[in-house]
């Protein structure tokens, strides 16, 4: 056995390769200012779609005029105060009402257009559609809407409840092509 | 025979145990100082603001067509990575872009629309249009999270 006279010293000299290659870990998987905004799946091509009937009563209609007005359901309106509360009651009417939609698959969302609207107003409105799908689906988990819109389908746990809260409910949000006329 | 070893000569060494906090407060400082900014837009672009965001999962899926005024302008126009798009170019754009994907990628391309709260709709609707016809459907519209009926009045 060695006499320990002299104080053992760690060699430390590497502590910085270390403290490198974790900055370059922490780098790589930190994800810098990740792009949000409101997704959308637009339809197929005009040719590949098949016109199919709607019942009335299973379509919202949503119709913003080229002075940026709205018209809900056949009725004027200057803003879109308690259009959220309107979408979740459409959607989830599961036929009690004649007037709103029999099932939530059928239930559609149709935001139309005119050409001449500001872009501002349709995102106000597509924002409504989709705010409330995400309160209908983060209610059916026992989610606050904004803790749903963030989960993350890659991980298996959190994206079972994302499925679970949105079963048997898409999101059929339908952007009909703007009128030429009146723009 | 002496008890105690007389010292020897020792090279003088210098500690270098505190060279990783060094290096560390080096990179904090540099990476606190450095802005994280995409290159500035050449369009006059204030994004429409709203609630329901989400963001997009992958971000290398993302490829980014702004539209909006020049400064000072009012008409819009369609770019994409600082060139200028006339509304039948963006199918070719598409499958310009769409080509830099890993094959089995290709499908899930998410073209974020950055577009001018003001841009008329009938712009969008023609780039949309475009999209649809080169099978590019998923679409991101770029907003920030805010109260979407401030400026509603107007």
């Amino acid at each position: 056995m060695k006499s320990n006279a002299e104080a053992p010293s760690v060699n430390s000299g590497s502590m910085a390769d270390i403290a490198f290659l974790l900055l370059i870990f922490f780098l790589v998987t930190t994800t810098i200012s990740q792009e949000e905004g409101l997704t959308l799946k637009l339809p197929p091509e005009p040719e590949q779609l098949q016109s199919q009937k709607m019942h009335d009563r299973n379509v919202f209609k949503i119709l913003i005029n080229s002075q940026n007005q709205f018209l809900i359901e056949g009725e004027a309106a200057s803003n879109l105060t308690g259009l959220n509360e309107r979408l979740k009651a459409f959607i989830l009417n599961r036929g009690h009402d004649p007037n709103l939609s029999d099932t939530p698959e059928k239930a559609i969302i149709s935001i139309k257009t005119s050409r001449g609207t500001d872009y501002k107003f349709f995102i106000a409105v597509l924002d409504e559609a989709k705010g409330a799908y995400y309160d209908i689906y983060a209610q059916n988990v026992g989610l606050t809407s904004s803790q749903y819109r963030q989960l993350d389908s890659s991980k298996p746990s959190e994206n079972a409840q994302y499925q679970k809260g949105k079963e048997g409910i898409p999101m059929n949000i339908s952007i009909a092509e703007p009128e030429k006329v009146g723009s | 025979m002496s008890k105690f070893k007389t010292k020897g000569k020792h090279a003088t060494q210098v500690n270098t145990s505190a060279l990783p906090d060094i290096v560390f407060l080096l990179l904090f400082f540099f990476m606190m100082s450095a802005t994280i900014r995409p290159k500035p837009s050449p369009l006059a672009i204030q994004e429409p603001r709203a609630q329901a965001l989400t963001q997009a999962e992958r971000r290398e899926l993302i490829r980014e067509l702004q539209i909006g005024p020049r400064p000072g302008r009012t008409s819009s126009v369609i770019m994409a990575d600082a060139k200028v798009l006339k509304v039948e170019e963006v199918a070719s754009w598409v499958i310009e872009q769409r080509n830099t994907l890993p094959e089995n990628l290709q499908p899930q391309m998410i073209v974020l629309i950055r577009a001018d709260e003001y841009v008329d709709m009938g712009l969008i609707s023609d780039v949309q249009q475009e999209l649809r016809k080169s099978n590019a459907r998923k679409v991101l519209y770029r907003a920030l999270k805010g109260p979407q009926n401030s400026q509603m009045g107007d």
